[in-house]
């Protein structure tokens, strides 16, 4: 059969049907129904939730004045207290740091569980279900609890950390590792290597710059983090700003949300220029 | 002397018996293998691989050169028939065993599998991972394994690149490392799948010159999947054929010609255009 002919018969039994080709030859496309009946209903779940919320702009037109007269009073800041504002934030800062590597530690393991190419179902469901229900529960109440067990400090702030972590990076973990190319991992299994050779040369070396982005985004989430912490109690700048806000101290106030301003600068910068590097 | 299925095509081929063939490093009887309650995707088919020459495995897409390669290495569901390889029956084999099993045959993938952020030098390296030993829970590999990685990065010549991420090379070399992986492995049979697919005209007589080669001064079977027919007849010892999950083609190359080969894409698919080109 000549190729001309078989390509037109080929041709004729995939083709798509007239109606469909016409509305894709179109300059603009006609959108479909699906897209114009669920954007309604996408508008109407939003204004539901503002009407639900108390959403209102105008009561915010209302109170601009106040919010001006607030973020005054915050000015000038007062660098009295400076060496009491540096130490809180490098606690803040380490405690950070030891939250964000026990956290990435565990989270790595975890999602070696919570991975479906890599663990079987009984591991699997399980390990996805306990990070379901640290991810429901708010760092803050990890804070109480452990505020509680090991008394008010550093220390329960990062252990409230660490169990946050796992919820959210976890899950962002696992799911890295069943995105990678699948190419490589066969090719493990083809030389008959271990799960855990598949899981060592086959998964982490392609997962690997998502799990290094994603401990920076943990890091800067739990610099952040560590300031509200303090507020219960569990260590960092959040209790000096917790007082600062109570006693009306609007300089020092200022000084100590400048401060942090600058620490979380610093860290998104240095995360990203790492982020560049690893990608 | 006859495999053939098809009315409209007479091949010469060696005979084929109900056993391992002596001399054959890999043997196929009747071979049957279907997904789920779907259709048979192989349908009784026989094949022997012999030390030192290359095969040429040819087929339209759907036809089941795929489904064969993975049913060499365990990867398919086998409905039944035998398939030996270095005289172990693959459809008893325990799954430790099937990883030893795998471990002896070499695979060179169309899309090369590589770990593109790895160095060229460890996904040479990953083909000695079953018999690592214990210094790779650490990640490490030993002295002679990484002197024998360098030395086939040298035959597939490009260990001037050893220490470069895998993701920075061309096709062309990429698939050499994959090659260089293979032969890591110290295979007893190599099955390339496609392996020039992605290739240049020019990097795949390359690619299956080196094959070829590995297979004469190694004396092992190399079984290639290809679409393209100059290539299956200028690059291979001996073409087997396959048509709707059948073997109708087994034959020495020389015996044969892109006349005699037509039936396999008699169907008029796509890729019988592209075998002709």
């Amino acid at each position: 059969m000549p190729t001309a002919e078989r390509i037109r018969r080929e041709h004729s039994a995939t083709a798509l049907d007239a109606a469909e080709r016409a509305r894709l030859e179109r300059a603009f496309t006609v959108p479909r129904a699906r897209f114009l009946l669920g954007v309604p209903v996408a508008l109407a779940i939003l204004y539901w939730s503002m009407v639900g919320a108390d959403f209102d702009v105008a009561k915010l037109g209302e109170g601009a004045v106040n919010m001006g007269d607030f973020l005054t009073r915050l000015f000038p800041p007062s660098w009295d207290k400076l060496d009491v504002i540096v130490a809180q934030l490098v606690e803040t800062l380490q405690m950070a740091i030891v939250g964000s590597v026990l956290g990435a530690v565990l989270s790595l393991f975890m999602a070696f569980g919570a991975a479906s190419n890599i663990a079987p179902g009984w591991v699997y469901y399980p390990c996805r279900w306990t990070m379901n229900v640290i991810r429901s529960l708010p760092d803050l109440v990890f804070a109480l609890m452990f505020v509680s067990a090991v008394g008010l400090g550093p220390f329960a702030g990062i252990l409230a950390m660490t169990v946050g972590s796992v919820g959210s990076i976890g899950k962002v973990f696992a799911e890295a590792m069943e995105s990678v190319d699948t190419g490589p991992v066969t090719a493990m299994e083809a030389v008959g290597a271990s799960r855990r050779q598949v899981v060592q040369y086959g998964v982490l070396p392609q997962a690997g710059p998502l799990l290094v982005s994603y401990s920076l985004l943990l890091f800067e989430g739990n610099v952040r983090g560590a300031t509200i912490l303090g507020m219960v109690g569990a260590g960092g700048i959040g209790l000096e700003l917790t007082t600062a806000m109570k006693m009306y101290d609007y300089g020092h106030l200022s000084a100590i949300v400048i401060c942090i301003i600058v620490l979380v600068t610093v860290i998104d910068q240095a995360s990203a220029v790492i982020r560049r590097k690893i990608t | 002397m006859t495999v053939t299925a098809a009315s409209t095509s007479t091949t010469t081929s060696s005979p084929v018996t109900s056993g391992p063939t002596p001399g054959a490093l890999v043997t196929v009887r009747d071979l049957q293998v279907s997904y789920g309650a779907g259709p048979l995707v192989l349908d009784g088919v026989d094949l022997d691989l012999y030390p030192g020459e290359t095969v040429a495995l040819l087929g339209s897409s759907g036809s089941g050169k795929s489904t064969l390669m993975r049913c060499l290495t365990g990867f398919a569901p086998i409905s039944s028939g035998t398939v030996q390889v270095s005289g172990h029956e693959l459809t008893s084999l325990r799954r430790s065993r099937l990883r030893d099993l795998r471990a002896s045959v070499g695979q060179v993938f169309q899309q090369f599998n590589l770990v593109g952020r790895l160095s060229v030098l460890t996904n040479v390296l990953t083909g000695a991972l079953h018999r690592a030993g214990p210094i790779n829970a650490v990640g490490g590999f030993t002295s002679a394994d990484r002197r024998r990685a360098m030395e086939l990065l040298d035959r597939v010549g490009i260990a001037h690149k050893a220490t470069v991420q895998a993701r920075t090379l061309s096709g062309g070399q990429q698939q050499r490392v994959a090659i260089a992986r293979a032969l890591m492995q110290r295979p007893q049979v190599v099955l390339a799948d496609e392996p020039v697919a992605s290739l240049d005209p020019k990097m795949s007589h390359a690619v299956l010159d080196l094959l070829r080669q590995i297979a004469r001064e190694d004396g092992i079977p190399v079984l290639v999947s290809l679409h393209v027919l100059p290539l299956a007849l200028e690059h291979s010892d001996r073409i087997v054929g396959l048509r709707h999950g059948r073997m109708l083609v087994s034959a020495p190359t020389a015996d044969l010609d892109a006349d005699r080969l037509e039936v396999l894409y008699a169907d008029g698919t796509e890729e019988a255009d592209g075998a002709h080109r």
